[in-house]
């Protein structure tokens, strides 16, 4: 476990039994983890998860400045991430407009370029996609992809991804047409595998 | 109806789950097997595109709940898209029609009425307007995507009852330029081969096709032959837009939209210029013609000299070198096998006619025709566009079995098969689709009748022709599905029975017809074509007092509408219509069709022949059995047996560059073209009620060169303003190394008046074909604000 994984998980239990009063069922103690996880990531540009609560100031100009309203507010329910920006790719991707980074007032959002944009990296399951099961002539997220033929190519027929080139925009989630996942996961998903990483 | 995001995704899946009935897995469509489990599969042919993908529906509990292919299907062999694989879950959608609606005044709401009243209704005013204008004052706009058994009744109830060859389709506006190209260059209507030929190329020519897109399962063929040949076979594109088909190509050639034609004949100069042309074949099988005269090989050539590489690359604009013209030549002639692959970029042209002749020329100079592998093959969009209309007299000029409609034998032949006197069918006199347009802005069309299409989306210049459709001193009939931009124009609006909710035939780009069988109920009170046409004709002899009009449905009275109905109509119209005639269709009875897997390729004059398959090849001894009894050629293998060439020999035309309509200029800088989307089929008004399609594809944007962009400040997303001196659109930006500089591409399957893109083109015509140039107008853009969100939008 790393390390803030683990003083995440004691500030987590600690506030959790502060405020683990009765009615307040919605305060389970997934809330007090971060958000970050499959197809729900930061903005382009965000420094390393560990370091984004303490950076941004929840000023909500990233999600104002956002014309696709593809950037969400995290509400109270997410306690501590409360007020920091999320975007669920399956529900709006992200278009990759960079208008964000620009108006970031901390550096939480690092002004990036397109290409730079780590959100995350596509992963394709081989079992549920359709050109991967053979079923059907789909290429979804090639047509979709900002980065079609480098991020995501088409070989025999199939899509394969360039872990150089995916940035992790989630348009290819949120166009692809199988649903696997009851949190709405598709046979396409962005794993937010640089959250730990970036300074 | 503007629906949000929000309502549309609730709606689907209200719609799935009513659709899933007795299914405890939410995920259909990636468990095709699961569901299998008490379900039954019918067999048909696909309902979207020109492929003729044979598949099955899956119905349990009298409701639609999968899609899968058919394997043993030639068309397909078990491949389906996106489109194909889905297009079920539109099925029982909560917009379909299900019931009479009716207005008196377009202005009106329209009121529910019951089948009686709408047929009487229907009746009524058809009558009224022949009584005031005869066969002039009424008019049928058809379809494509209709069964073949619609097009055929329609079309004889004109013409026989009402004597109007007001008969006309939406394949005018994109098959008439391939039909005008095969009859004036080869002397008979549709391709010699089919996809067979695919797997046995070494060189594919695809020019003015965005397959990839447009026929993705046929695509699938070509680069399944590309991948496992990648040394031995040739894919060469040529196409003013890279997309999704030039990935495979071997070259791609980039020219300045319009500028083909100087392309083709380039490449014919080179096939004559290193002695690239098969001499036996020509001397045996080809005469060259200019116009109306006759010319010689040495004409030819001579008129071909201008046409040098170097100043081919130069006209079209240097996207490519002189040595690639050299070089496409090559692969083209010298090829064991060369198909060449072609759709709207040819067709949808003022020089459509011109342009599908000058692919028919390098066809016919190197002898890449008539043998395995080889073929100049037309791709058709639609399903039924060849079978329907093209074969069973869905266009003005032509009557079933590939009749045309001003030689009188041919009209006597029709109306003693119908039981008609002689003289009964106009010669002539009918309007294409554009004058027929222009006829209803002007008043003059009364009564029009618009069956399974979408005219007030998909004709060009929209804004021009809105007038007619808004008139209130004419009656619209609408039959269809779903409410359209056509059916909010409309006074009655018909509700029909879908694909796979009632029986026909389709016949697909390779001359394949192919039968579907009713396997479920159509909801509410939908009712099929066929039925609703009966009636209708039924209801005007009584109000028109004409036994003859009764005459048109009188074999077809009581019969039960689901089956027997369908299967007496194309008993007449393939034993008694195609008898004689190049589109055989009398051994494609039901009864075979209903053992195959696909269907039978005409000709087929024989149970027996059909049951194999057809003729894989038209003209040829041996495989085609009309060349076998032919003697036109002497005792040489092909045999060009058609009436079309009274030499019956293979025509080369001189065919020199024309212009398009519009060419840009400084106030309208930019070239427009547009085109389809792989999710997409034309005005969405299905696909666009799918929602794993509809979300790929919210909405329509347009394409814009990086070099473009960067000049004028236009960023992804922007909303861009395109304007053409007809109409404007404001669409987002899609900054992308697809169009040629200086030119834009916009789809044309969204709906929303701000991106109707109709709007925007022209509605210049063929002078042959009259099929107009949605491919090329001149425009200009602008960037308007940064980007928006936006929301999909179905009426
Ligand atoms: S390629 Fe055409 S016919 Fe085949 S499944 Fe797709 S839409 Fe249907």
């Amino acid at each position: 476990m790393k390390r803030r994984d683990t003083l995440s998980l004691i500030l987590g239990a600690a506030l959790a039994t502060w405020l683990a009063a009765p009615g307040a069922a919605w305060a389970t103690a997934g809330r007090w983890f971060s958000p970050i996880r499959r197809n729900r990531l930061r903005p382009p540009g965000a420094v390393a998860e560990a370091q984004f609560l303490a950076r941004c100031i929840r000023c909500g100009r990233c999600l104002e400045v956002c014309p696709y309203h593809a950037i969400v507010m995290l509400d109270i329910r997410h306690a501590l991430h409360a007020g920091t920006p999320l975007i669920a790719v399956e529900n709006i991707p992200c278009y990759l407009c960079m208008k964000c980074v620009a108006v970031c007032p901390t550096g939480s959002l690092r002004p990036i370029g397109q290409k730079e944009t780590r959100m995350g990296l596509a992963v394709i399951d081989h079992y549920s996609c359709l050109a991967w099961r053979g079923d059907t002539l789909c290429r979804t997220c090639y047509d979709k992809c900002p980065f079609a033929n480098v991020a995501i190519r088409l070989e025999q027929l199939r899509p394969v991804i360039d872990e150089g080139a995916c940035v992790g925009c989630g348009l290819c989630v949120n166009a692809c047409p199988i649903t696997v996942a009851e949190d709405g996961g598709k046979a396409i998903n962005i794993e937010p595998v640089y959250a730990g990483n970036a300074a | 109806m503007n629906q949000s995001r929000r309502e549309f995704i609730k709606k689907a899946a209200a719609l799935s789950a009513a659709s899933c009935v007795g299914i405890q897995l939410p995920f259909v469509l990636s468990n095709a097997e699961a569901a299998d489990q008490g379900a039954s599969w019918h067999r048909g042919s696909c309902r979207l595109c020109g492929v003729g993908c044979r598949l099955e529906l899956g119905v349990k509990n009298g409701q639609p709940i999968a899609l899968r292919g058919v394997p043993e299907a030639r068309t397909n062999f078990g491949y389906l898209c996106m489109k194909g694989m889905n297009f079920w879950k539109c099925m029982r959608h909560p917009d379909r029609l299900t019931k009479p609606l009716y207005r008196a005044k377009k202005t009106d709401k329209f009121q529910e009425i019951s089948w009686e009243k709408a047929i009487d209704i229907a009746a009524d005013k058809f009558a009224e307007a022949h009584k005031s204008g005869g066969g002039a004052a009424v008019a049928y706009y058809g379809s494509g995507q209709a069964l073949t058994e619609e097009t055929y009744l329609f079309q004889k109830i004109m013409r026989g009852g009402l004597q109007s060859n007001n008969v006309e389709g939406n394949p005018r506006l994109c098959m008439a330029s391939a039909v005008g190209g095969y009859q004036t260059s080869f002397g008979a209507d549709e391709p010699i081969g089919g996809y067979a030929d695919i797997e046995k190329a070494h060189c594919f020519f695809i020019i003015g096709s965005n397959t990839a897109e447009a026929h993705p399962v046929l695509f699938r063929r070509i680069m399944r032959r590309k991948l496992d040949n990648p040394d031995t076979v040739k894919v060469i594109n040529v196409d003013p837009r890279i997309s999704q088909t030039s990935r495979i190509a071997d070259k791609h050639l980039q020219f300045k939209p319009g500028t083909d034609l100087t392309l083709l004949n380039g490449m014919a100069h080179v096939i004559c210029q290193e002695k690239l042309y098969d001499e036996e074949f020509i001397s045996k099988y080809a005469a060259f013609h200019k116009g109306t005269e006759k010319v010689s090989l040495a004409e030819y050539r001579a008129q071909l000299a201008a046409y040098t590489p170097e100043e081919v690359a130069r006209v079209c604009g240097g996207g490519f070198t002189p040595d690639d013209v050299r070089v496409v030549a090559r692969w083209f002639a010298q090829s064991k096998g060369t198909v060449s692959l072609w759709t709207m970029g040819l067709n949808q042209r003022k020089q459509g006619v011109f342009a599908n002749n000058l692919v028919h020329n390098l066809h016919i100079l190197t002898g890449q025709l008539l043998k395995d592998g080889a073929d100049s093959l037309s791709l058709t969009g639609q399903p039924n566009a060849c079978g329907g209309v093209r074969e069973a007299g869905g266009l003005c000029h032509i009557l079933p079995g590939h009749r045309p409609i001003e030689n009188d034998k041919m009209r006597g032949q029709v109306e003693a098969a119908w039981g008609l006197p002689a003289g009964r069918i106009p010669n002539g006199g009918g309007l294409h689709t554009m004058a027929m347009f222009q006829a209803l802005n002007e008043g003059k069309i009364k009564a029009l009748w618009i069956n399974c299409t979408n005219p007030a989306q998909s004709l060009p210049n929209l804004s021009k022709y809105e007038a007619g459709f808004k008139r209130e001193d004419n009656f619209i009939v609408c039959t269809d599905i779903f409410p359209t931009l056509t059916t909010q124009c409309a006074n009655l609006v018909l509700p029909t029975a879908f694909h796979f909710e009632k029986t026909g035939v389709y016949g697909c780009t390779e001359r394949r017809s192919q039968l579907t069988k009713k396997a479920i109920d159509a909801p509410g009170q939908a009712k099929p074509e066929v039925w609703i046409a009966r009636e209708w004709a039924k209801k005007l002899a009584e109000k028109l007092a004409d036994p003859l009009i009764a005459q048109c449905v009188k074999a077809f009275d009581g019969l039960e509408e689901g089956y027997a109905l369908p299967k007496a109509i194309w008993d007449e119209y393939s034993q008694k219509i195609t008898a004689g005639r190049d589109s055989d269709l009398r051994g494609a009875t039901y009864a075979v069709l209903e053992t195959m897997a696909d269907g039978a390729q005409w000709p087929a004059p024989t149970e027996a022949h059909a049951k194999t398959g057809g003729t894989v090849k038209k003209f040829v001894k041996g495989r085609d059995p009309l060349a076998d009894a032919a003697t036109t050629n002497g005792d040489s293998p092909y045999q060009f047996y058609t009436p079309g060439h009274d030499d019956h020999k293979l025509w080369i035309w001189l065919r020199d560059q024309a212009q398009p309509e519009e060419i840009p200029d400084a106030e309208y800088p930019f070239y427009l073209s547009t085109g389809r989307i792989v999710d997409h089929w034309h005005t969405m008004t299905m696909t666009g009620r799918i929602p794993e399609l509809l979300r790929a594809n919210p909405y329509a944007y347009v394409e814009i060169n990086p070099k473009d962009a960067g000049r004028m400040g236009i960023g992804p997303g922007d909303m861009i303003e395109v304007k053409s001196r007809r109409g404007r659109n404001l669409l987002p930006a899609k900054v992308i190394d697809g169009p040629l500089e200086g030119m834009v591409f916009v789809y044309w399957h969204d709906q929303h008046p701000d991106r109707l893109i109709n709007k925007v083109t022209i509605d210049a015509v063929d002078a042959a074909s009259k099929e107009p140039e949605f491919k090329i107008c001149a425009a200009q853009i602008k960037r308007v604000s940064g980007p928006q969100a936006l929301t999909p939008y179905l009426v």
